[in-house]
């Protein structure tokens, strides 16, 4: 119709008119990206939070609150209870079946064994889908090499049926080819950036916790060996 | 172990969700206005616009073209070689319709029509009566007045040969044939000389279109150059007739000529030839 000569090169045309495997790396791309994004923020807003709680509960903690009331506060409302909270709760709870005075060792043993099993499993929850976000970032632009790769193959592999070969036939080949490149770098790109991050987040998360077990167990082993002490001297 | 509640549940899953829905769309949009993947290839639009075609030569010889094929049937090649040849003046003509340049253009033609619309009116004030009515048939008819008569008596003038045709013997037929042929050759002639005048004309405009007039020049020089030409339109030389007298003008026309290039020619190869040696005469005012 028109006399403006364009060569139809939007976006739309290119992908469609892709061949099937390079659909195929596209599709799984695009799949694999907007997984990767959706742990990216689930993981933003989790760590954040985490952070928070943690915050907060080392703050009430090393003001020197009442350890009793402060497990009743953990125990009591577990909606908004943090990792640190939670790792507490049970060093305590274990602690406190021991009360009547038996040695000192297994009771540290055990409470510890404890915090260490809540612990680990609070760990396993802030590392859930980093391993995903690992792995988009690290094979998502091989995908997309592939999808490229195998779009110019057929792109060149039209141009010899082609007699005069201009750059116009394979242009638009290759065009499409490499927006699954485009698409694969834009998948690993945000996944490696978060996952580093989320990594060094969670890392500091677990020094944290774990310098904490360390900290309530010698309280706790404080508090056991205070009363005995006073049981000798009388 | 107890396990908590809470343990499981992760705070925004569904707000995680809907950004990254909401980043992936930012991404498309990106890709889709953010590049400008259509490329357009300017240097195409080269279009030729011809606001007013000559239309006085090319009519006579398609009539006289209709005329002869009737009676014999061994001549249909006229009338095909005839066809293709107005189709360059349907295509040249649409295209003032979607350009705003050539809108200033078809301004100034309208007036003129709706002049010659308008003049009958007042005289025909006089019968106020009919005014409703007729309006739309008084346009149609100024038009149809100057046209018909001309096939009308063609076609009287056909029965009559006709007619004659029939009386006559064989041998007549034969000298008639002859006559036809001979006039055949003369419409021929006569479409070639048309064609010939409309592309020259075609060919003035074009470089008119392509001066950069000189401003405030007195009086109407003229400037007449004797442009070489090459089959396919382009400009071999342009050499200076007769100069209009300012140095300015005449440059102006002679860059005129070779940006006008390739120059409209006819689609006949065998016209060709009226066109080597073109002598071009370019006024300042038109």
């Amino acid at each position: 119709m028109s006399q403006v000569i364009t060569q139809d090169l939007s976006f739309f045309h290119l992908v469609s008119g892709a061949s099937l495997p390079v659909q195929l790396v596209m599709l799984l791309l695009l799949l694999a990206s907007f997984v990767s994004w959706w742990f990216i923020f689930r993981k933003l807003f989790t760590l954040r939070q985490e952070i928070k709680q943690t915050d907060e509960f080392e703050n009430i903690f090393w003001r020197g609150s009442d350890l009793n009331a402060l497990y009743q506060r953990a125990a009591g409302a577990r909606h908004a209870v943090g990792s640190m909270e939670r790792i507490f709760e049970a060093g305590f709870r274990e602690f406190t079946k021991y009360q009547s005075g038996v040695d000192i060792g297994p009771i540290m043993d055990s409470t510890r064994g404890a915090m260490r099993a809540v612990y680990q499993r609070e760990m396993d929850r802030l590392e859930s889908h980093l391993s995903f976000l690992a792995t988009v970032g690290s094979v998502s632009p091989y995908v997309g090499l592939f999808g490229t790769v195998w779009g110019i193959m057929n792109a060149f592999r039209e141009l010899s049926n082609v007699g005069q070969a201009t750059i116009a036939h394979v242009a638009p080949g290759i065009a499409e080819a490499l927006i699954a490149t485009a698409m694969g770098l834009f998948a690993a790109i945000p996944a490696v950036i978060a996952y580093n991050r989320y990594a060094s987040d969670t890392a500091q998360l677990a020094t944290r916790y774990e310098s904490f077990i360390e900290e309530v167990s010698n309280v706790l082993q404080r508090r056991v060996a205070k009363p005995r002490d006073m049981a000798n001297f009388s | 172990m107890v396990r908590l509640p809470g343990d499981n549940s992760e705070p925004g899953k569904l707000r995680a969700a809907l950004f990254a829905l909401l980043v992936h769309a930012a991404f498309l949009a990106l890709l889709v206005f953010g590049l400008n993947w259509k490329n357009e290839v300017s240097e195409m639009m080269s279009v030729d616009l011809w606001a007013e075609l000559p239309r006085h030569p090319v009519e006579p010889p398609s009539s006289a073209a209709k005329v002869i094929p009737e009676p014999v049937k061994v001549k249909p090649q006229p009338q095909q070689k005839t066809q293709p040849q107005p189709q360059p003046v349907i295509k040249a003509a649409p295209p003032p319709v979607r350009k705003p340049d050539i809108a200033l253009k078809d301004k100034t033609e309208k007036p003129q029509l709706k002049e010659e619309v308008k003049k009958p009116e007042p005289v025909k004030k006089e019968v106020p009566k009919k005014e409703p009515t007729k309006k739309p048939v008084e346009k149609l008819v100024p038009k149809e007045e100057v046209k018909k008569p001309e096939p009308v008596k063609k076609v009287e003038q056909k029965t009559e040969k006709k007619e004659d045709v029939r009386q006559q013997a064989e041998a007549q037929k034969q000298a008639q044939q002859r006559e036809r042929e001979a006039a055949a050759a003369k419409a021929e002639r006569a479409r070639a000389d048309g064609e010939i005048e409309k592309y020259r004309e075609m060919i003035k405009a074009k470089i008119r279109s392509r001066i950069i007039m000189p401003p405030d020049l007195p009086g109407n020089p003229a400037v007449e150059f004797t442009v070489t030409l090459l089959p396919g339109g382009d400009v071999l030389t342009v050499t200076l007739r007769k100069s209009s007298g300012y140095t300015a003008f005449d440059e102006a026309v002679e860059r005129a000529i070779y940006l006008a290039k390739p120059l409209p020619l006819p689609p006949d190869p065998g016209l060709f030839n009226a066109f080597r040696n073109l002598d071009l005469k370019v006024y300042y005012r038109e």
